[in-house]
């Protein structure tokens, strides 16, 4: 004759697989990632609670065993989320991964000495009919020409030649 | 007198289904959660932006993560404004199209299963393995950052 089966420990097999599911659809969101840990445990405690129950009742386990391997699973992924957050924070205090308004601040001074290397300034002013028009040129290149051009190209050499040499 | 009889009999034959099948429980128990998600993008506006829910992400990072603005986009979708729920969060599209077919799922699997129970097994293991499908399709990207911040 076939034994009785009986549904003890069901309800703590379904609690389980619907916080199980839960917490694995939060774990995989990396927003809530993190706190899908809490869920989780308790969904294995319920399976853990509800499957010796079960064995001793010979009643189903199957929903049980389910809820198990899902919890695990998201608290698994949950746990490699705070894993990966760590490594991100670790990275950002490092300051090897500048952030976005760093890369912007970088690119602007860049900008700003490239084009003052090689800049026109052109100042006009125009008082009672009276015009002065000012135009200097702030090139790297002229002025380097220009310092050559008035200290000659020997004693820039000699000073150069002579310069000590710090030890 | 009658019908009252009628109905606190139905509702007592359903209470027993319940009790006696697991399936029909966690297909209602879903369905209402994802009705309560629906509920949430509705009742919070990204006008006022009083979205309760802050990213643990950025709070610990500070750096956006993928799913950042998944709550606005939900909100937009709801009201109807795709564009802009795309410019919130790229892929909240296809995680509500998530939460709305399994809407769906749960309510035609479970008048399959209370309708057909010849194939009930079968209906539970095609739940489960299409479900599993489209949970794939649609959390792909949060899926892929897990594993690539994993990597390195």
């Amino acid at each position: 004759m076939e034994e009785p089966k009986n549904n003890t420990g069901q309800n703590l097999g379904i609690a389980a697989l619907i916080t199980a599911i839960i917490t694995f659809v939060l774990a995989v969101i990396p927003c809530v990632g993190l706190i899908a840990i809490i869920p989780g445990i308790i969904a294995i405690i319920l399976a853990a609670v509800g499957l010796p129950q079960a064995a001793r009742n010979n009643s189903p386990r199957g929903v049980l065993i389910a809820a198990l391997i899902i919890a695990i699973i998201a608290v698994m992924i949950s746990l490699s989320q705070i894993f990966v957050a760590g490594k991100i924070a670790e990275k950002a205090s490092s300051g090897k991964w500048p952030t976005d308004i760093q890369n912007i601040i970088n690119d602007v001074q860049d900008n700003v000495v490239k084009d003052l290397e090689n800049a026109n300034i052109s100042i006009k002013i125009d008082s009672n009919g009276e015009k002065v028009e000012i135009n200097t040129t702030v090139d790297k290149k002229n002025r380097e020409k220009t310092l050559e051009n008035l200290e000659g190209n020997d004693t820039l050499k000699t000073k150069h030649e002579t310069k000590p040499e710090k030890k | 007198m009658k019908q009252n009889r009628r109905k606190s009999d139905l509702i007592k034959d359903f209470r027993v289904r319940l009790r006696n099948e697991p399936y029909l429980f966690i297909n209602i128990f879903f369905a209402g959660v994802i009705l309560l998600i629906i509920a949430y993008s509705g009742i919070f506006s990204p006008e006022k932006n009083n979205y309760p829910v802050t990213c643990i992400h950025e709070l610990l990072t500070g750096k956006p993560c993928f799913s950042c603005g998944l709550s606005h986009s939900f909100s937009l979708i709801v009201r109807g404004r795709i564009d802009e729920a795309y410019q919130w969060n790229h892929y909240g599209m296809r995680v509500f199209l998530f939460f709305v077919s399994q809407l769906f799922m749960r309510i035609v699997f479970s008048v399959f299963y209370m309708k057909y129970s010849d194939t009930r097994k079968q209906l539970i293991i095609v739940d489960c393995i299409g479900s599993g499908l489209i949970f794939l399709i649609s959390f792909w990207p949060f899926i892929l950052s897990i594993i690539s911040g994993i990597a390195g």
